[in-house]
């Protein structure tokens, strides 16, 4: 068996699978990223931006034209 | 003797692979691009080859000359302000103050700045103020404004005449403020590096960290500092002379890495920056790699833009050498060798995809890994760390390099766009 060619063979596809994998790291930490900065918003804020009083749990096109017509 | 013997003996090994990489090279491509490109690939070698042996070379003078000085020993007596700016950091600033506290140094004030933490910091750190003797801790807290602000209000409300700083997830070695202390021996000298270690051994991503640290990062500083031209002082340990903190102004707020800013200032108005292998500090290294990826794109991206904020000292290498050498060193390491690296493995793949070619890359992968193993031999013999980590040489060689490479590119293509980002903030596992 030929080493030199197994080697490099080996480290050929290592190379490649490393280089691939880097580069969907970087866009996978940068989706990370990405999600993390999504603004967190708390209750007291909620309500404040609403206007009402209470957050009601339906879907948020109901709750704004219940908002509106408040 | 051995480490020198065994030092030869690896440079000629690289010396051979590099011989029949080029014979191998000249015999059996004809293309002319390819051929152009080969002789590139080789020129770069070439260049990291210098660097690594110039290095150690440096490296193995500048511990020659710290056993003749240690002979004699400096009768201190300045007081030092530690300044440890925190941030989120309940998990680790309470094992981080007991590790000021236990100090072997005497004349020592302990200042912590909460950075407007949104956790216990502040609470925890408050725990500990107290006056003892010529000891003291304190605990600032201020809005949030980021770390180069929190340092410039701790150099504000400071007394001490040297001003040391440390990340509040570090932990030093008792004897760390002393060594530090013993190597101002000039007024020239405006700020002393420590060492970093990495403290969370035990995973690969980890150990791999800790070989780097020892060698990229600790070895090439201890070279430096043989000319007295370190160019950055590590966030988890170094100590300033207040007034040349003073004379640059403190930190600027306008780059990522505002350590190497503040490095290059002082450079720039003359100063010398000098590094204490001796002197040690524990730091949580990222356990994992998409964190790993953020503080290394940090990095490139806060060294780039210091790189850029000095650039007039590029081409001003007659007035300002050491400045203007220390600028073109950083670029090497942070743009031509990432660059060269990832460029020729695409090029060793497209030579093994077209003529088959492909032994080019085990000679290319193995020079390098003989230089890596090489180096950290000679390191870890220095530093006495385990042996076992020169192994990680070669898993460090074969993909973690090309992993953080990759990220490096990304990090100096979206520098050179402007793109906007963030400091990054690493979550701590409370491992120190």
């Amino acid at each position: 068996m030929n080493l030199i060619a197994f080697l490099s063979f080996t480290i050929l596809i290592i190379t490649i699978l490393t280089l691939v994998f880097g580069v969907i790291a970087y866009f996978l930490y940068k989706a990370r990223e990405q999600k993390k900065s999504t603004k967190e918003i708390s209750y007291q804020d909620m309500t404040k931006k609403l206007g009402s009083k209470y957050i009601f749990l339906t879907d948020t096109v109901s709750l704004k034209s219940q908002d509106e017509e408040s | 003797m051995q480490k020198i013997a065994i030092i030869l003996l690896l440079t000629v090994l690289v010396f051979v692979a590099g011989y029949s990489f080029y014979d191998l090279v000249h015999t059996e491509i004809q293309s002319g691009f390819v051929q152009f490109s080969i002789v590139l690939i080789v020129g770069f070698t070439l260049i990291i080859i210098i660097r690594y042996i110039t290095l150690i070379y440096f490296s193995i003078l500048k511990n020659v000359q710290k056993t003749r000085d240690d002979v004699e020993p400096r009768i201190c007596t300045e007081k030092v302000t530690i300044l440890v700016p925190a941030f989120n950091e309940e998990m680790v600033i309470e094992a981080s103050i007991e590790s000021l506290l236990v100090q072997t140094y005497p004349y020592i004030e302990v200042l912590v700045i909460d950075d407007g933490s949104k956790d216990r910091t502040y609470e925890y750190a408050k725990r500990f103020e107290h006056v003892d003797g010529y000891k003291s801790v304190k605990a600032l807290t201020k809005p949030n404004g980021g770390k180069s602000r929190a340092l410039n209000f701790g150099i504000e409300n400071c007394s001490g005449e040297l001003i040391m700083v440390v990340d509040a997830d570090s932990k030093l070695e008792p004897d760390a403020v002393e060594l530090l202390v013993q190597s101002f021996t000039s007024p020239e000298i405006a700020a002393v590096a420590g060492s970093v270690s990495v403290i969370n051994r035990g995973n690969t991503w980890a150990n791999l960290q800790a070989l780097e640290y020892i060698e990229g990062l600790n070895m090439v500083r201890n070279a430096q500092a043989f000319l007295k031209l370190v160019n950055i002082i590590p966030g988890p340990i170094g100590m300033f002379r207040r007034s040349a903190l003073e004379e640059v102004g403190g930190y600027d707020h306008d780059t990522y890495a505002e350590d190497c800013d503040l490095t290059l200032k002082l450079i720039a108005e003359g100063y010398k920056i000098d590094f204490e292998p001796d002197a040690i500090a524990y730091t949580e290294a990222p356990e994992d790699l998409l964190d790993l990826i953020k503080q290394r794109y940090r990095w490139t991206r806060g060294i780039l833009q210091a790189i850029r904020k000095h650039k007039e000292y590029l081409f001003n290498w007659r007035k300002r050498t050491s400045t203007s050498f220390v600028l073109w060193y950083m670029l090497f390491e942070a743009i031509f060798w990432p660059f060269m690296d990832f460029w020729s493995s695409v090029f060793f793949i497209y030579i093994s995809a077209t003529t088959g070619l492909s032994s080019l890359i085990v000679y290319w992968w193995a020079m390098f890994t003989v230089l890596d193993m090489a180096g950290a031999l000679y390191c870890l013999l220095v530093t006495k760390e385990q042996l076992k980590l020169v192994f990680y040489a070669i898993l460090y060689r074969l993909y973690f390099i090309g992993i953080i490479n990759v990220s490096k590119i990304f990090a100096t293509i979206e520098e050179w766009f402007n793109i906007e980002m963030s400091w990054g903030k690493l979550e701590r596992k409370g491992r120190i």
